[in-house]
């Protein structure tokens, strides 16, 4: 794609997609009331979801199969969501926002969800209600919450939730700020330098700014081949490193003279200590790094729905039962996806959809007094080093001896081979995997 | 909801076997349990019929078990499924197996709740055994 054809494309998307995020007024509340209220039956309970995300809209889908009689809410502030998954695709454009974005619609109509679009503002756990921007108050007997992540701008010299939106973008939720990162690549000059700063452990998407990194490197050797990406890692080592270091070799002249990508490990002095917006320069233990653009990837804590309704513990994370993902601090609350603390399980949108599952079984044995079953967990991760280069990493997970772990042998990466199919066949299955995610979500 | 009455004598019957063994704790999860993680890459339940990944719903069971038990042994050409497959036993495979058997043969957007409620108490019916 020229940089003219960019452009034109730019435009396009920007226009419909800003207009889609911030359009939200625009759309009513759904009553809690609805069409499907007759269907349930007077006594069967009420599991009221926080969060349409793919944790809650799995969970209200999967707890519908668990459970026909169970009346299901899911309260969520936005009409539409945009997937996390895939969004490094728009930053390099290879996808619009468009196609990541989904609403609730199937799962209100086929599994008889009632769903209010409303911010939630706060819970009380005592009168088992929650309560809303727009002044309602919802009764549960079981509640979920699948709150995300919130960003530790504090962790760093010069950086503030204001310069996150106007000139250092960290892209790690969908919407404006993908495209925000898009404009400032397109934007690097000839020879220019991209910095991508990934955050400590644990962190959504594990391998997130590696792809990222991948992709910013595949755009300028077809754009700006004089350019370069610099990663400054506060860590030696991170998800898949094996196989996307072999990628960047393969692809990016990786640690030769010509190298489209540079990565500082912690060890070097990669961990970012400050920025300066104004200047577009990173400190670090290695030195100060001027660029052209600085995507930072904040350190992470449980989102701000998590923190203000006290689910989390010190770590900032919000601890629970293994076997169900019911909170450990409030009970009849559970907990899901990106904000617990999952053990092995990574926090991606493939563990949130696995989560979820377990916890509908979970709440619907639960409500019936059913004893639970053994839970099984599962999550497969494909990234893209290249458009057509993929590497994955996937294990089958089980709680033993207290804690969520692989079962049997079953965790591995991509083993490095000699045969070319192994990553185009990577490449594949992830577009598979994207378009078959999110219909296992949504539809 | 128009559950047919079928459904719900499956459903109590169900229940009446989870209360049966409500003392010790399983020594593996449930068919249905194992069977919902596969399906981010095969469809829900198994329903996906245009993507490379093959599917899974209405497989005949002994296809399922070979595939899965080759996947394991390494004794079967593998993109991921050899990772996946090593997180499985024997008794997990089959239970597995004769599940996704019963499932509609169909894409899952054609198919209805209650035709897959059906479908799904029917394979828990099975208690993982033919």
């Amino acid at each position: 794609m020229s940089q003219q054809e960019n452009k034109v494309f730019d435009s396009k998307i920007t226009r419909r997609d800003l207009i889609k995020v911030f359009g939200v007024s625009a759309v009513a509340a759904t009553g809690l009331f609805g069409a499907s209220e007759k269907a349930y039956a007077k006594s069967a309970g009420h599991v009221v979801i926080l969060g349409g995300g793919i944790g809650g809209s799995t969970f209200a889908k999967y707890l519908r199969f668990a459970d026909p009689d169970v009346k299901i809410t899911i309260i969520e502030q936005y009409p539409e969501y945009i997937t996390c998954p895939r969004s490094n695709d728009v930053i390099v454009g290879y996808h619009t926002l468009d196609e990541l974005t989904f609403n609730l619609d199937t799962v209100k109509s086929k599994y008889n969800v009632n769903v209010i679009i409303d911010k939630v503002t706060d819970a009380d756990f005592d009168k088992k209600t929650v309560s809303t921007a727009k002044g309602q108050t919802v009764s549960y007997d079981k509640l979920v919450v699948s709150p995300g992540i919130d960003f530790k701008f504090e962790d760093y010299e010069g950086m503030s939730k204001e310069i996150a939106e106007t000139k250092i973008f960290h892209g790690y939720k969908a919407g404006p700020q993908t495209l925000a990162l898009r404009k400032q690549l397109l934007a690097v000059p000839q020879g220019g330098t991209a910095i991508i700063a990934p955050p400590k452990n644990p962190f959504r998407c594990p391998p997130g700014p590696y792809e990222r990194a991948s992709f910013f490197a595949e755009y300028f050797q077809k754009h700006n081949p004089t350019a370069k990406v610099i990663v400054l890692d506060p860590k030696d080592h991170f998800t898949k490193d094996v196989p996307f270091k072999k990628a960047w070799e393969r692809l990016y002249g990786y640690k030769t003279d010509n190298a489209l990508i540079e990565w500082v490990s912690g060890s070097e002095g990669g961990g970012v200590m400050g920025v300066d917006a104004d200047n577009m320069t990173v400190e670090t233990m290695a030195g100060t790094f001027k660029a052209d653009m600085i995507n930072l990837i904040p350190n992470q804590r449980a989102g701000k729905l998590a923190q203000k309704l006290g689910l989390t513990d010190a770590s900032g994370w919000c601890p629970i039962d293994r076997h169900s993902f019911e909170s450990t601090i409030q009970k009849e609350v559970y907990v899901l996806g990106d904000s617990t603390i999952a053990d092995a399980m990574p926090k991606s949108g493939y563990a949130a959809n696995s989560q979820a599952k377990v916890c509908a079984q979970a709440v619907a044995d639960t409500l019936k007094d059913r004893p639970l079953g053994r839970a099984i967990y599962s999550n497969v991760c494909y990234s893209l080093a290249g458009e057509n280069y993929g590497v994955s990493i996937a294990a089958i997970y089980e709680v033993r001896d207290g804690f969520i772990q692989p079962k049997g042998k079953s965790a591995g990466v991509s083993p490095i081979t000699d045969k070319p199919a192994q990553p185009i066949l990577e490449a594949v299955y992830q577009k598979n995997w994207q378009r078959e995610f999110v219909k296992d979500v949504f539809s | 909801m128009k559950n047919s009455i079928k459904l719900k004598t499956l459903l109590a019957a169900c229940s009446l076997m989870a209360a049966a063994s409500a003392q010790a704790e399983p020594t593996m999860a449930n068919a249905q349990a194992m069977a919902w993680q596969c399906a981010p890459c095969h469809g829900t339940n198994g329903q996906e019929f245009k993507e490379a990944m093959p599917p899974l719903a209405g497989m005949p069971a002994q296809q399922f078990i070979d595939a899965m038990t080759a996947y394991r042994e390494g004794t079967r050409a593998a993109v991921i499924m050899d990772r996946v497959a090593r997180g499985f036993t024997d008794d997990e495979i089959k239970a597995m197996a004769i599940w996704f058997e019963k499932q509609p043969v169909k894409q899952w957007d054609k198919t209805s709740l209650t035709e897959s409620l059906e479908a799904q108490a029917s394979a828990a019916a099975t208690g993982g055994q033919k």
